[in-house]
């Protein structure tokens, strides 16, 4: 009964171990799909297409501002003159205006936020990323274009508009003494577009919502046969006479253009009702050169550490060191693969694998407690976290990242060494490693618990370059506590074994000489 | 120093790092003296990012101007607090007063005329951080809260953490100890930035604030793991306390140094070919992680018996 029993262990840990390699065969493809198929491109050429391997899809990263170059631009909006309840609403409409200037840009996938500080300061965030020329799109979203219509300004007689109107561009100078404002803005306007007058000459229809129907209503109630004005950017575009009071909410100005600067003033009216001014408080600019340098020197670094980490490890460990560098790898795959834009549909079943995983070897070394719930709270808070999103890379992401390499041997470390006491105690091999999992588990917990809880923090903390930070670190000790408990568990349970016994020496462990 | 080691029944060596706390602790003291010092006499170079301002990162090709040409050309600029620090690859770094985007247009003209001249000389801005003073401030004390959130929830987790361990030391115990070891690690590595910021010039931004969370969550998590064999041993144990708190030392010092080792091998891979803005956050991991490691073997458990021994006297006493 026993041996029977036994087999059936090892069966299990066999169809285990099977799901490990698919899995990492997995992220293997995710995270490196390019040199794959480079690689069957080379196998395919060189055996006359004999061999010819499926190709997979090269799925990109998500590169962060810093890595792939471009420019953050952090507006502050003066919402001084709006009233408190109106100020979210305004700010969301600028928001959109800015997108829309941003997107006439070509900027691909411009990310536009609204961010309201905590003095209740509200600012506008652009992202813009591969941005060439970061002068032109300041430019660009910094023109505010504000639309106001004018009232004639009864202190002065209506002799000298005459005289001014007929000198021309001298009632640009004047234009600000001549008339006075309305409440009527830019603001009220719902839409705006361009169209023919009866004759043929182009015209721009400009229609108001309910709130500017009603003031447009009363300004022309109040000037029938006197002229308003129609002011952009401070200068007079137009300045009708009315003739009747006007109801509905509907004007026209019509006059001397021609069809493109119709056009442009439409586009302008509609992009430029920006509500509220905007002034640019921080600017964060990378050229392209060197976010590919950046990415080649962290390239590099992360190399050499997954190295000096793996050579340390198998020096100082033997055996159960070599197992631990090829989870060490499991685990760089995986996270590699995390930071690429990996569909949905493939990236669940990945994160479900690795819970059934966990859930699995949870239950074989019989070390259920409440801890694990914390565990798994900490697991789906990942997948929250990444279905949300995907994770960006940037610099910060990086260094994370790297450090993660060398953070994700300690839980290694630390069964390694209880498994080293237990056969300094005399048990045999394969007991010592399933005594030395169990008992490094309360410090693993314990000791990663604190890392989380400073990742959670640096997650929320608001900038983006520590967020990024904050997030690569607590993936990446989420994961190395997989692939320590986990992975390099099973090809400890399946390659320490009783073959070890005269062979210690693999174990780091000096015989202990009979006395 | 002989009297350092000594073999227990398994013939393992064991390091008597207890009985010579007095060594560790004075070193301590001394460090955290001078950091002080440095803190109080220096202060933290803050950079752009606290302090608000320009940074400009810019690279010549076929060309390298002197400073004072840079200076030169940019003299009649709009431009306040102008500093101009070469690095490697003929790039410059600038640093200056908050400025409009004209002037900021202005001074990239500027910078470019030099190569003018120049046979196939070019011009680039690789980088541009423009940082107003209320997001500075307002980072300052985002920074400050999240701080203190760390601390707060540290401090949480510890005394729940050891909620079970009560003989002979009260759990609240461990966690006041946890937070001496973390105070000084905090404080000697602010200390070591103030210096490098007075000497070479390395200031502090954003990065380096998550640098000392980080270092901050390592350093507790590495004494707790300490902490936590203390804890089992303790009901096992025959010995006194004294003994037993060395003996669960040295059972978890392998662990400490090797896991602290393999995380400062990553770091300094990132010191080596990681660039400018990257370096300094490593240094700043490196030296937490280091005095983080030092202080869960030499600083926390020696706290834990003095404080032990004076209860006992006191105890003896009345």
């Amino acid at each position: 009964m026993k041996k029977i029993s036994k087999l059936s262990f090892k069966a299990k840990t066999r169809w285990i171990l099977g799901l490990i390699i698919l899995f990492a065969l997995s992220v293997a493809l995710l995270a490196g799909g390019n040199y794959y198929n480079q690689f069957s491109r080379f196998l395919a050429s060189k055996t006359n297409n004999v061999i010819v391997l499926p190709v997979v899809k090269e799925l990109p990263f998500n590169l962060g501002l810093d890595l792939q170059g471009g420019s953050q631009l952090v507006y502050e909006a003066d919402v001084t003159n709006i009233p408190e309840a109106d100020r979210a609403g305004a700010m969301e409409s600028a928001r959109d205006v800015i997108e829309r200037r941003v997107n006439t840009f070509g900027v691909s996938e411009p990310i536009v936020q609204v961010n309201k500080g905590g003095n209740g300061e509200y600012r506008i965030i652009a992202e813009l990323a591969g941005v060439k020329d970061v002068k032109e799109a300041i430019k660009l979203i910094g023109e505010t274009p504000i639309l106001e219509f004018k009232e004639q300004n009864n202190e002065i007689s209506a002799a000298e508009i005459q005289a001014a109107d007929a000198g021309g561009a001298e009632i640009n100078l004047d234009a600000n003494s001549l008339w006075k404002n309305t409440e009527l803005t830019g603001k009220y306007l719902k839409r705006v577009v361009m169209e023919f007058a009866p004759d043929g000459t182009p015209e721009v229809s400009l229609e108001f919502n309910a709130e500017g129907a009603q003031m447009f209503e009363d300004i022309t109630a109040r000037n029938i046969g006197s002229p308003v004005a129609i002011f952009l950017d401070g200068y007079p575009i137009s300045v009708p006479t009315v003739n009747e009071k006007i109801t509905g909410g509907k004007a026209v100005i019509s006059g001397q253009f021609n069809i493109d600067e119709a056009k442009l003033l439409v586009k302008r009216l509609n992009s430029g009702a920006l509500p509220v001014p905007i002034s640019l408080v921080s600017q964060k600019t990378v050229e392209a050169s060197l976010g590919t340098k950046s990415i080649n020197n962290s390239l590099q670094a992360g190399l050499l550490g997954l190295l000096l980490v793996s050579i340390f490890m198998i020096i100082m460990y033997r055996l159960p060191g070599v197992l631990s560098v090829i989870s060490l790898f499991i685990y760089g795959l995986t996270m590699i693969a995390i930071f690429k834009a990996i569909p949905v549909a493939i990236a669940l079943p990945l994160i479900f694998v690795m819970i059934a995983l966990i859930f699995y070897t949870f239950n074989e070394i019989k070390i259920f407690d409440s801890s694990l719930a914390l565990l798994f709270a900490v697991i789906g808070i990942l997948i929250f976290f990444y279905a949300l999103k995907p994770v960006t890379l940037s610099l910060s992401g990086i260094a994370g990242l790297i450090l993660s390499i060398g953070m994700a041997v300690d839980a290694n470390i630390l069964i390694f060494a209880r498994t080293k006491e237990e056969l300094k105690q005399g048990k045999s091999v394969s007991q010592s490693v399933a005594d030395g999992f169990k008992r490094a588990w309360p410090s693993i917990r314990d000791g990663n618990i604190s890392s989380l809880i400073t990742c959670l923090i640096l997650m929320f903390f608001g900038t983006s370059s520590v967020q990024g930070f904050g997030t690569t670190l607590f993936i990446g000790i989420s994961v190395s506590l997989f692939s320590a408990i986990v992975v390099t568990r099973i090809l400890s349970v399946l390659v320490l074994g009783e073959w070890l016994e005269k062979r210690k020496w693999l174990l780091g462990v000096k015989k202990i000489k009979a006395e | 120093m002989n009297l350092n080691i000594t073999k227990d029944k398994n013939n393992n060596m064991t390091y008597r790092i207890i009985q010579k706390r007095n060594i560790f602790l004075t070193i301590s003291g001394i460090l955290i003296a001078i950091s002080i010092t440095a803190l109080f006499t220096w202060g933290l170079n803050f950079g752009v990012d606290f302090t608000g301002g320009s940074f400009l990162e810019a690279e010549y090709v076929n060309y390298q101007p002197s400073i004072t040409e840079i200076q030169n050309v940019l003299q009649d600029t709009e431009i306040k607090g102008l500093t101009v620090q070469p690095t490697t690859d003929n790039t410059f770094i600038l640093r200056f007063k908050e400025v409009s985007e004209d002037t900021h247009q202005e001074v990239l003209t500027k910078l470019s005329s030099l190569t003018s001249g120049q046979e196939e000389a070019t011009f680039k801005e690789l980088r541009f951080d423009f940082v107003g003073p209320s997001i500075g401030q307002e980072l300052k004390s985002k920074s400050f809260n999240a701080s203190i959130i760390v601390l707060i929830m540290i401090i949480l987790y510890i005394s729940l953490a050891f909620k079970r361990v009560s003989r002979p030391i009260a759990s609240w115990k461990y966690g006041v100890a946890a937070i001496i070891a973390l105070t000084h690690d905090v404080l000697i590595t602010l200390g070591a930035f103030a210096a490098m910021g007075h000497f070479y010039n390395i200031e502090i931004n954003t990065p380096f604030i998550a640098a000392i969370l980080t270092v901050l969550g390592y350093s507790v998590s590495d004494t707790i793991i300490v902490f936590d064999r203390i804890r089992e041993t303790l009901p096992k144990s025959n010995d006194d306390f004294e003994n037993t708190v060395n003996n669960s030392i040295n059972q978890t010092i392998s662990r400490s140094i090797n896991t602290s080792f393999s995380a400062m091998l990553a770091l300094l891979a990132i010191m080596f070919f990681g660039g400018s803005t990257i370096k300094d956050f490593a240094l700043a991991l490196l030296i937490g992680i280091f005095i983080g490691t030092y202080s869960s073997i030499f600083v926390a458990s020696p706290v834990l018996v003095i404080w032990n021994n004076r209860m006992h006297k006191a105890a003896k006493k009345s």
